[in-house]
């Protein structure tokens, strides 16, 4: 049995401490997934008051979803339960900063954005551009695996994380890994939680690997006629010794989205946006290398300054596109590498016959693709689209996941798609670190 | 179970030339590169994954450990068949399954010896980018295994960050396949996890590998100090600068003349210590760093830097220093081999503190390693013979295990834990940390059959060096 609303609120109040548990019902809605609301939401302050809150959770049969700022909420299926909300917004300390070292350990409620402007000084950065931007926490980005385009040039959080301090669902803190760039002791159960999506603990402190930033950097834009050869430009540029940062195919629509200010007629069916970094004589050896390459596909290449807020824009779609489309639906596809143009073709074939107005985003060099049905209201239609796009995406070798979409197709189509044989494993996993279902249930792969 | 009993079973499911069991066979499967442990019941070559399959039942059924073993280069005592049983060994599991490379993509089995994989690519312009000093022999398996690092992985990081895809036989004869060929597959990364767990919570049969764009240019710098301090300092100020180089490895004066004379390299004899560094990428950006370095070095009072000349010359320093432990051995009957990291910036202190350990017990501490990511391989010679040198190096060891826990570093940075530093994994990781390790492993492997007495601590010596076990062989 679950405890009455009342009763819980009292007994998280005595775990954190009045100043710290949001009752107020209108905060509450800030906290909804999917339209639930929970009983109660708090933000703890230290890891042995979210490590008391779990264990407290669990003896009372509560499910609890962890979160930063809340950026990534929406993603996932609708919780199985939900009477928590674990705010990590009140821990944003640094813990441990040698800038010379390129490490770095702050605790998981930090913002992205002022994470960014503390490393910023010592011309660091992490190389990340997640969805949520600059009020992403630095827990969420990791419990999402959030990588952007700049994924091309960087990896993703899995590649940064060095160590992480957990609250584990049974109450207790524990460590993984460490704050040394290279580490092999144990197993690694950092990447497990990478990308867990609040299921299997929460995190509340992160070691990360820092980077220099590029002195300079430049984005410009090609403007190719056909898909195929946007593929033989990708083709190209991958095989050149040009190292994009970061490597974006947009569609017609895509692209005047983000620029609506260059309407002359002529503009093409595709452009594929590239941002170089380096010192500015790396960067110009690099733009004459992308000349040739385009012009042998007759591309044309543009500069692009002040290119910015468009890279804002793309890593963060819905967020962007959600105020002019309410029922707007955000797919992702991961494809082997060879694959990207061949389904962005069937995705923009079958748009058109259920007349979806489609938007894509392809980071064609990592094969991420997303595709945005630009809905004002949700058609009837869109759930048998996803579900063919889905297995359109399987036949080439890939998966694709709802990242975004209104609850009446999240409650029709799993945003994770079926699992594969390591399923089974996956939901042993689940029950042996979180018997009790304290953790965000089913909002994970499989009901996980 | 007798032995003949056994094969005879395994001889079944490979064929009688894919089995051994005399004793005189087994002699040679009885240790790794860290030491000679004790011999399996039989060594068993499978073919496919069905025959991993089949051994995997036969196990069970038996009861019997099972040990997978690659080429048997490791360092920590990861494929010695501590309680005996059945040893897999992938020398007929070598094929490369398939290059992919408009994917950057390769599927092997997991007895494909790691250069061979770059070699298979190199004229597309291609590589596999971790690179273990004994990447001659040592096998993609046992990397798998022990998320194997190597000079370059600095900058392109250690065998987990080009994994993207494994086939594993449970204990229990099951398969499944984690992780895809592209990014970003739902669910959790268990790839992420099997990478790295030293063979005790799955046997790999196949993995699916990045393949990386070889650089267009790539320059090799030879500074060469007087004083140890000079090249410590060099490093962290050339990691402060924000430099990335592809390599930086550090040799100090004791070594490299070992080195030298084991294989006339080059390398000047009357040093204290020389870094080998190398920047990899846009010719532009190759020319730019390595100015900049060159600049790093000589305000940190290097005597002299010099850039190879020729890939020959490239060759020849990297030959020397990856052949470096073996050259050791001409000098040493015996050396124990550390592999804790610290933070980059406090490799000064630890250099001095290995010296005082020197003078403290009467001993010589060779330093070879990859000074770039804070990565130290002090070598502690000695003789075996010696009982009572050989206590003192197990003593100086200790406290360079633990003056790294103290500086915030770890026990092991690409060695892995194996047998050896098992029961010092309290040093850094609490009863609940160990805890939730524990709980994967009786997830995958629940009755301990699956490598034992590896990479868990055992709880029989806590916290100690285990003297016996002290051993010396390939990088």
């Amino acid at each position: 049995m679950t405890l009455a609303v009342d009763s819980l609120r009292a007994g998280l109040d005595e775990l954190v401490g009045q100043r710290k548990l949001l009752l107020d019902i209108a905060d509450l809605g800030a906290f909804s997934v999917d339209g639930k609301i929970p009983d109660g939401a708090v933000a703890p302050s230290t890891a042995e008051q979210v490590a008391a809150i779990l264990h407290y959770a669990g003896e009372h049969h509560l499910a609890v979803i962890p979160c930063g700022n809340g950026t990534k909420l929406a993603m996932g299926n609708s919780p199985r339960r939900y009477n928590v909300a674990l705010s990590l917004k009140e821990m944003n300390r640094v813990i441990h900063y040698e800038p010379a070292d390129l490490t770095i350990t702050v605790e998981a409620g930090m913002a992205f954005g002022a994470f960014q402007d503390l490393v910023g000084k010592n011309g660091l950065w992490l190389p990340l551009d997640p969805r949520g931007g600059r009020e992403a926490s630095i827990g969420g980005i990791i419990a999402a695996n959030a990588a952007g385009p700049l994924r091309q040039g960087f990896g993703g959080p899995r590649d940064m994380v060095l160590g992480l301090k957990i609250a584990s669902p049974d109450g207790k803190i524990a460590k993984t890994g460490g704050r040394v760039v290279k580490n092999v002791a144990g197993y690694d159960l950092g990447k497990l939680l990478t990308g867990s999506f609040g299921t299997l603990g929460v995190m509340v402190e992160a070691s990360l690997k820092l980077f220099p930033k590029p002195q300079e950097r430049a984005t410009f834009s090609m403007w190719v006629g056909t898909l195929g050869l946007a593929r033989e430009l990708r083709r190209s540029i991958l095989r050149s010794p040009v190292d994009a940062m970061r490597l974006v195919l947009l569609d017609s629509t895509a692209a005047r989205l983000l620029d609506d200010s260059t309407q002359a007629p002529g503009r093409p069916e595709l452009e594929l946006w590239i941002e170089l970094g380096g010192s500015n004589r790396v960067i110009e050896r690099c733009t004459h290398d992308l000349r040739q390459l385009a012009s042998a596909v007759d591309a044309k290449l543009v500069r692009r300054d002040g290119a910015e807020k468009a890279w804002e824009h793309v890593s963060n779609l819905p967020l962007w596109l959600r105020p002019k489309y309410p029922d707007l639906t955000v797919l992702k596809a991961a494809l082997p590498l060879v694959a990207s143009e061949e389904f962005l073709s069937h995705a923009q074939q079958e748009a058109e016959s259920e007349r979806i107005a489609l938007a894509c985003f392809a980071q064609v060099g990592v094969a991420i693709i997303h595709l945005c049905a630009l809905q004002e209201t949700l058609g009837a239609n869109v759930a048998a689209w996803v579900i063919r796009l889905r297995q359109a995406a399987a036949d080439l070798g890939g998966t694709l996941v709802i990242e975004h979409g209104p609850l009446d197709l999240k409650s029709n189509v799993d945003v994770w798609g079926a699992g594969g044989d390591d399923l089974e494993a996956m939901r042993k996993l689940k029950v042996v670190w979180d018997p009790l279902e304290v953790l965000s249930p089913g909002r994970f792969v499989g009901g996980i | 179970m007798k032995s003949n009993g056994l094969s005879r079973e395994l001889a079944g499911i490979v064929g009688a030339d894919g089995v051994l069991w005399r004793s005189e066979d087994l002699m040679l499967y009885e240790y790794d590169a860290l030491s000679s442990m004790r011999r399996p019941d039989a060594v068993v070559f499978p073919r496919t994954t069905e025959h991993v399959v089949q051994i995997a039942k036969l196990a069970l059924r038996h009861n019997l450990p099972l040990v997978a073993r690659g080429a048997g280069t490791g360092l920590s005592g990861g494929s010695v068949a501590t309680e005996g049983g059945i040893l897999l060994g992938f020398s007929r599991m070598k094929q490369i399954l398939e290059i992919d490379l408009e994917n950057q993509r390769a599927r092997v089995q997991p007895g494909v010896v790691n250069l061979d994989l770059s070699m298979a690519v190199a004229d597309d312009g291609y590589y596999y980018a971790p690179d273990p000093s004994s990447q001659k022999a040592c096998t993609l398996g046992g990397n798998v295994a022990e998320n194997s690092g190597g000079p370059h992985t600095l900058a392109y990081g250690v065998t987990t960050n080009h994994v993207l895809g494994l086939e594993i036989v449970l204990p229990d004869g099951e398969v499944i396949h984690t992780g895809a060929s592209h990014w970003d597959r739902p669910g959790y990364d268990l790839t992420g996890v099997f990478v790295g767990s030293e063979g005790t919570l799955g046997i790999v049969t196949e993995a699916t590998v990045r393949l990386s764009r070889k650089p267009e240019a790539v320059k090799t710098l030879l500074a060469i100090y007087n004083q140890v301090v000079g090249a410590t300092r060099t490093v962290a100020a050339i990691t402060a600068r924000g430099i990335t180089p592809a390599a930086l490895e550090m040799m100090d004066g004791f070594c490299l003349r070992a080195v030298e004379e084991a294989t006339h390299a080059g390398y000047p004899m009357d040093c204290a210590a020389v870094l080998l560094i190398e920047v990899e990428g846009l010719k532009e950006a190759v020319e730019e760093h390595a100015d900049e370095i060159e600049a790093v070095c000589q305000e940190n009072l290097a005597r002299e830097v010099r850039r190879a000349k020729s890939a020959e010359e490239r060759d020849l320093l990297w030959k020397g220093r990856k052949t470096a432990f073996g050259a050791l051995g001409r000098i040493s009957p015996n050396y124990y081999v550390q592999d804790g990291v610290i933070p980059r910036t406090r490799l000064p202190e630890m250099l001095e503190f290995i010296g005082s350990l020197e003078k403290k017990y009467d001993l010589r501490i060779g330093n070879i390693f990859h000074a770039g990511d804070g990565n130290l391989h002090p070598l502690l010679m000695y003789d075996e013979r010696d009982r009572a040198q050989t206590a003192r190096v197990i003593k100086a060891a200790k406290e360079i295990i633990l003056r790294c826990v103290e500086m915030g570093g770890s026990i092991t940075g690409e060695h892995g834990v194996g047998l050896e530093k098992s029961d010092l994994m309290p040093l850094i990781f609490s009863d609940v940390d160990l805890d939730l390790m524990g709980r994967v492993k009786n997830l995958f492997n629940p009755q301990g059959r699956l490598n034992p007495g590896k990479l868990l601590p055992t709880g029989k010596m806590c916290g100690e060096l285990r003297g016996g076990l002290l051993g010396g062989g390939a990088p």
